[in-house]
C-alpha cells in the first residue's frame, strides 16, 4: 500500500525524473543488444538499426510503460485540468461571469446554511446529545406554570425515582441573578441545576470541578458556583486563581468551585447560562418564589431531562412512561387545591394528561427561527438553481461555438467520454472557483447579517458565529459538486453528440441548432423561478411594511426604557416599594425627561400575565381567553401617550392595602365583560385557586386598544392595576419620554442609576424604536434577503433571456436578410423577434404563477396583513419581470431589424 | 489506453519474469534471455511487452530496480525480487500449477 502510494507520488510529482530514467534504460537496452550483435560480427551501424527494429519503436514502448504507471488517471485528470484552465483563461469574460454567478449562488446558500445549522439543526455540545429528551406534560394544565417545557419538582422526583427507561434524569431552572464582584454589579443569566446535571451530560470542568451530586443534596447547604467558560474569559479575564474565591449572587456569598468546559453554555441554545448553581440553592437565587420547599404539586417550574438508556427509542420511552404518569396524576388529583375548584368533568379531563418526550435540543428560539430560516434556505436554493440554469445556458452557447474544437479532437481519436469528462472538468473548475469565492462571501454576509440583525450582546447570546466549521465546509463542497453536475452535465452530453463531418465542413454562415429548444426551456425555468422569488420578496417586504406602519398604537419616538429588579438583591417588599417611589421622584428630576412611567411587565416583549376574571355575568375561562393583566405607575399612560377615553387614570392617592382596588381596562375588556353598559364603576375579581373570589375591583378608567405582547397580535382584553396596590414588589420596567434624541440620555441615565443605588444593575437600556426594530428582526431579515434574492434572480433571468435571443437572431441573420430584401419593414422584424420573446416570458410566467399559487400556503404564517395569493403582489411582480425581460429581448430584436440584406446574404 | 491483453497472457508474462529473477538480479535484456532459456526458446519477450511489465511489477512492489554495470561493462538497470515478489511468485506458481493441471485434465477428457 505504502509502496503504491509512493509510486503514485513519484508518478505525479517526479514525472520528468521518471521519464529520463526510462529513456536511459531503453537506450542502455538498445546498446546492449547492438553490442551483442557487434560481437557476433555484424557491422555496428547495422547492429544499431537491428536493435531498434527489434524493440519496435522507442516511443511506443515509452507510451506503453506510461500507461501501466500507477495513477495514470490522475495524469489524465491533470491534463484535463490544465487544458480546462487554458480554455477558461482564453475567455475571461465568460469565466468571470460564470464564477461570479456561482460565487453568489453558493455563497448565499452557504451563508444561510451556516445560520440554519447553528440556530436550528445543531445538537447540544454534550456527549451523545441524541439520547437526551425533555419530559413535558401535555393536555390541560391546572395550576401555575413557567412554560410548556416545565413540570413540578415533586413530579420530577417521582419520575426520576420510578422510571425504567432513562439511565438518569436531571433538571434545570433558568434564573436571572444580580452578580456582585469587587465593586461591579451586573445582572447575569444563571442555570440552577440538579447534582446529576454535569455527570449525566458528560460535561467536565476546564479548571476546578463541576457541581457533583453531593453539592445538591440538602437545601441551602452548598453556596457554590461553576462559571461558564466564556463568562470566565470575559468577566474574569481567564484568571485561573478565581477557583476558591467568592462572588455575591443576589447578595449571597458563593464560592467558585470550577469553570465548565469550553463551548458549553447550558442546555438551552440561544439562552446561554453564565453561572451554574445547585438547584438546592433555589431559595437564595430566586428570593420571590420557592418551588423547592413549596411542595405544591401543580407548580411547574423545572425543565426535566432524561438520558435514554441505549437501545430505547423516544417513542418506546414515551409509551412506557404513561402508566407512571397516570399514577402520579391520580395522586395529584387528590390534592386540596384541586378539590376546591374541580368539577368531575375537570377531573376526568385532567387524568387524560400524558407525558410527551421531545428531543433535548428543542427550544423556543429554534421553534421561532425554524420556519424563517428554512424559508431563506429554500429561497437561496432557488437562486442557486437559477444560477445553474443560467450557466447551463452559457455553456450550451459556448459548446456550440466550440463544436469545431470537439470535432477535431474526436477526429484525432479522443473518445466521446473524454470530451464529456473534459467539459465536466471545466464545470468543476468553475464550481471550485465559485465555491471558494462563495465561502469568503458567506463569511462576510454572515458577519453583516449578524451585526445588523442581532445587537452586539444578543449576537453573543445566540452564540452564532460567521466562521465556517466542518459542517458548513461539507455543505459548500456538496453544493459545489452538485451544481457543477447540474449545470455541466446537460451541455457536456449535448457537446459529445457533435457530428464530426458536419462540423468540420466550413460553414461560417450557418450555425447548428445549438440545443436551442433546450435553451428556451432553461430560460422558461429561469423566468418561472424569478417570478417565484419576486412574489416572495413582494409579500415579505409588504409584511414588514404592514408591521412597521401599524406600530404598537402609541408614539414610540423619544421613548427610552430599561428594567431593574432590586428584589434580587434581597430587598424586602417594603424596601423595594420605597425604592421605586424614590426612583420615580428621582428620575423626574433628570433634565430633559418629560415623564416617567412604571410597569411590571415589559411591553411588546412577548410577555403576558394572564388570569381568569369573574364578575356579575362571567366567571373563569381557559387561559387563551383570559385577559392580560399588568401593574403600572400613575404616569404610565401619560408617558406612553395612551389617552384615557373614559373615567380617569391612576393617581398616587389610589394607594391602599396590599390588594387591588381599582383598575383601568381597555375597550376590548369593557366590551367583552360589560357589554352594553358603562364600564366605569363596574366590578370584577381575579380568580384565585386558594380562596374564594369576590368581585371587588372597581373599573375607574378605559383606554383604547393597544398592542401588548407583540406587533402581530390583535389587542387582547387588558386590565391595569396600580403597582403600589400589589401584594409584592419585584422587577419593574421603566419608560421615559424624553425631550429630544433619547439616545443622548443613555449615559446620563446609567450614571444617575449608579448614583441612586450602585448594587442594582440596569438591564436592557434602549429606545423603544430599537426594541421594536429588534422584535421585527426576523421579518426584516426575511424581507431584505428575499428582496436581494428576487433582484438577483431577475437579473439572472434577464441575462439568460438576452443570451438566447441574441443567439436566435444571429442564427437567423440570413433569413432576416432575405425577409428585408423581399420588403419586410423594420417593425415587422422587431415584431417577429418580440413575439418569440413574449412567448418565452409568458410560458415562464405561467409556470411561475402556478408554482407560486401552489406554494403560497407554506408561507402564510410568515405574513402579516395580506393574503399569500395577494393579487397586487402577483401582478406587479409579473409586470416588473415582463418589462425587464422584454427590454432584454428588445436589444436583439433591434439588432435583427438593422440587418443589412446584402451583408447577411454574403455571409455564406 | 492500455493495449488490450488477455489476463491469462499477462499473468504468464508476470510469472515468467518473477521466475527469471529467482536466482539473481538481471537487466532487461538479461531477463528476456533468461526467459528464453528456461522456456526452451518458446517465449521470446520483446521490449514492447517486457518494459511495461517490468514497470508494472515494480509499481506493485514485487521488484526493485537499481543501476549497475552489465557483464560488458555498460550501464544498465537491474531488477531484483522483493520479499513480496517472492511471495507472489509462490502463490502464482501454485495457482498456475492448479490451472495447468486442470487444463491438461480437461483437454485429455474425450
Amino acid at each position: 500500500m505504502i509502496k503504491r502510494l509512493r509510486a503514485l507520488w513519484n508518478n505525479v510529482f517526479d514525472r520528468k525524473q521518471l521519464d529520463r530514467d526510462l529513456d536511459d534504460e531503453l537506450r542502455a537496452y538498445v546498446e546492449l543488444v547492438s553490442a551483442e550483435r557487434v560481437q557476433a560480427g555484424v557491422d555496428p551501424e547495422e547492429a544499431q538499426r537491428d536493435a531498434c527494429r527489434q524493440m519496435g519503436g522507442v516511443q511506443q514502448v515509452i507510451q506503453n510503460v506510461r500507461d501501466v504507471r500507477a495513477g495514470v488517471w490522475l495524469d489524465r485528470l491533470v491534463q484535463d485540468v490544465r487544458y480546462g484552465i487554458r480554455t477558461l483563461a482564453k475567455n475571461p469574460a465568460f469565466t468571470l461571469v460564470a464564477m461570479a454567478t456561482l460565487a453568489l449562488g453558493i455563497g448565499a446558500n452557504t451563508a444561510m446554511f451556516s445560520l440554519l445549522d447553528q440556530v436550528v439543526l445543531r445538537l447540544l455540545p454534550v456527549s451523545h446529545p441524541e439520547q437526551l429528551v425533555i419530559i413535558r406534560e401535555t393536555g390541560n394544565h391546572y395550576g401555575n406554570s413557567y412554560g410548556v417545557n416545565t413540570i413540578s419538582w415533586p413530579m420530577f422526583e417521582d419520575l426520576r425515582d420510578n422510571n425504567h427507561v432513562f439511565s438518569g434524569m436531571f433538571c434545570r431552572f433558568p434564573a436571572t441573578v444580580n452578580l456582585g464582584y469587587r465593586d461591579r454589579a451586573a445582572q447575569i443569566p444563571a442555570e440552577l441545576v440538579s447534582g446529576s446535571y454535569f455527570p449525566l451530560l458528560g460535561v467536565g470542568a476546564a479548571i476546578g470541578r463541576t457541581i457533583a451530586p453531593d453539592d445538591d443534596a440538602v437545601p441551602d447547604s452548598q453556596p457554590v458556583v461553576v462559571l461558564s467558560y466564556s463568562f470566565w474569559r470575559s468577566y474574569f479575564d481567564g484568571d485561573r486563581t478565581v477557583i476558591g474565591r467568592t462572588i455575591a449572587l443576589n447578595s449571597h456569598t458563593m464560592t467558585i468551585i470550577g469553570v465548565a468546559q469550553p463551548g458549553f453554555d447550558g442546555v438551552e441554545l440561544g439562552e446561554p447560562a453564565q453561572v451554574f448553581v445547585p438547584i438546592m440553592m433555589k431559595t437564595e437565587m430566586t428570593p420571590h418564589s420557592d418551588g423547592l420547599k413549596d411542595r405544591r404539586r401543580r407548580l411547574s417550574w423545572v425543565t426535566a431531562y432524561g438520558r435514554l438508556k441505549p437501545g430505547v427509542s423516544l417513542g418506546q420511552a414515551q409509551l412506557s412512561l404513561q402508566p407512571l404518569m397516570h399514577s402520579i396524576l391520580e395522586t395529584e388529583v387528590q390534592q386540596p387545591e384541586f378539590f376546591r375548584t374541580f368539577t368531575a368533568a375537570d377531573r376526568k379531563l385532567f387524568l387524560r394528561n400524558r407525558i410527551e418526550l421531545v428531543p433535548g435540543s428543542e427550544n423556543g428560539l429554534r421553534e421561532s427561527m425554524r420556519r424563517p430560516l428554512w424559508l431563506l434556505v429554500a429561497l437561496t436554493g432557488a437562486v442557486l438553481l437559477l444560477a445553474c440554469a443560467n450557466l447551463a445556458n452559457l455553456l450550451l452557447a459556448r459548446a456550440t461555438s466550440r463544436e469545431r474544437e470537439f470535432a477535431v479532437r474526436l477526429a484525432i481519436g479522443a473518445g466521446r467520454a473524454r470530451i464529456v469528462r473534459q467539459l465536466l472538468v471545466e464545470s468543476l473548475l468553475l464550481s471550485v472557483a465559485g465555491a471558494a469565492l462563495g465561502l469568503a462571501l458567506a463569511f462576510v454576509a454572515d458577519r453583516i447579517l449578524l451585526r445588523i440583525y442581532l445587537p452586539a450582546d444578543a449576537a453573543a447570546e445566540f452564540l452564532v458565529s460567521p466562521i465556517p466549521d466542518g459542517r458548513v465546509l461539507a455543505f459548500t463542497l456538496g453544493a459545489m459538486l452538485l451544481t457543477s453536475l447540474v449545470f455541466g452535465l446537460l451541455p457536456a452530453m449535448h457537446a459529445s453528440r457533435t457530428e464530426i463531418t458536419l462540423s468540420l465542413k466550413d460553414r461560417s454562415g450557418a450555425l447548428s441548432s445549438g440545443g436551442i429548444s433546450l435553451r428556451r426551456m432553461l430560460v422558461g425555468i429561469q423566468v418561472a423561478l424569478s417570478l417565484l422569488l419576486l412574489v416572495g420578496a413582494g409579500l415579505f417586504v409588504r409584511t414588514l411594511r404592514n408591521l412597521e406602519n401599524l406600530g404598537p398604537g402609541f408614539p414610540t419616538d423619544r421613548l427610552l426604557t430599561f428594567r431593574i429588579d432590586p428584589s434580587l438583591n434581597g430587598y424586602s417588599d417594603a424596601e423595594t416599594k420605597s425604592f421605586y417611589e424614590r426612583l420615580n421622584v428621582n428620575l423626574q428630576t433628570v433634565p430633559g425627561v418629560a415623564s416617567v412611567g412604571f410597569s411590571t411587565m415589559p411591553l411588546l416583549q412577548g410577555y403576558a400575565w394572564r388570569n381568569a376574571v369573574l364578575g356579575k355575568n362571567f366567571e373563569g375561562a381557559p387561559i387563551e381567553e383570559q385577559p392580560v393583566l399588568c401593574e403600572v405607575g400613575p404616569a404610565y399612560f401619560a408617558t406612553l401617550g395612551i389617552p384615557i377615553v373614559a373615567g380617569r387614570a391612576f393617581t398616587t392617592q389610589d394607594d391602599g392595602p396590599a390588594k387591588y382596588k381599582y383598575a383601568v381596562v381597555n375597550e376590548t375588556f369593557a366590551g367583552k365583560y360589560f357589554p352594553g353598559r358603562n364600564p366605569i364603576g363596574q366590578r370584577f375579581g381575579l380568580v384565585n385557586e386558594m380562596e374564594p373570589t369576590t368581585p371587588d375591583i372597581e373599573v375607574i378608567g378605559v383606554i383604547p386598544d393597544r398592542k401588548y405582547r407583540d406587533l402581530r397580535e390583535t389587542p387582547p382584553a387588558q386590565a391595569y392595576f396600580p403597582y403600589f396596590q400589589g401584594p409584592h414588589f419585584r422587577f419593574m420596567t421603566i419608560y421615559l419620554r424624553t425631550e429630544g434624541d433619547p439616545l443622548r440620555f443613555e449615559d446620563v441615565l446609567r450614571e444617575r442609576m449608579r448614583q441612586f443605588d450602585p448594587h442594582v444593575p440596569v438591564v436592557g437600556l434602549e429606545t423603544m424604536n430599537q426594541q421594536i426594530g429588534f422584535s421585527l428582526r426576523t421579518e426584516r431579515l426575511v424581507a431584505s434577503l428575499s428582496a436581494v434574492f428576487g433582484g438577483l434572480a431577475t437579473l439572472l433571468a434577464v441575462i439568460g433571456l438576452y443570451g438566447v435571443m441574441a443567439y436566435v437572431v444571429m442564427r437567423r441573420t440570413r433569413e432576416i436578410g432575405i425577409r428585408i430584401a423581399l420588403g419586410a419593414l423594420r417593425s415587422n422584424v422587431i415584431a417577429m423577434v418580440m413575439r418569440e420573446v413574449l412567448i418565452l416570458i409568458a410560458a415562464g410566467l405561467a409556470a411561475g404563477f402556478s408554482l407560486a399559487l401552489v406554494l403560497a400556503d407554506i408561507i402564510r404564517s410568515q405574513l402579516f396583513g395580506l393574503n399569500p395569493r395577494d393579487p397586487l403582489t402577483f401582478v406587479s411582480s409579473a409586470l416588473v419581470l415582463t418589462v425587464a425581460a422584454g427590454l432584454a429581448g428588445f436589444i436583439p430584436a433591434l439588432r435583427a431589424s438593422s440587418v443589412h440584406p446584402t451583408t447577411a446574404l454574403r455571409q455564406e | 489506453m492500455p493495449t488490450p491483453q488477455s489476463d491469462l497472457l499477462q499473468g504468464t508474462l508476470d510469472l515468467l519474469i518473477l521466475k527469471a529473477l529467482t536466482l539473481q538480479e538481471l537487466h532487461g535484456m538479461g531477463i528476456s534471455r533468461r526467459i528464453a532459456q528456461i522456456t526452451g526458446g518458446t517465449f521470446d519477450v520483446k521490449a514492447g511487452s517486457l518494459f511495461p511489465a517490468l514497470h508494472r511489477l515494480e509499481q506493485a512492489g514485487w521488484l526493485t530496480s537499481s543501476w549497475g554495470q552489465s557483464e560488458t561493462n555498460r550501464r544498465a538497470k537491474f531488477y531484483a525480487l522483493t520479499k513480496a515478489g517472492k511471495r507472489q511468485l509462490q502463490t502464482e506458481s501454485e495457482r498456475w500449477e492448479r490451472i495447468s493441471l486442470a487444463m491438461a485434465t480437461a483437454l485429455r477428457t474425450t
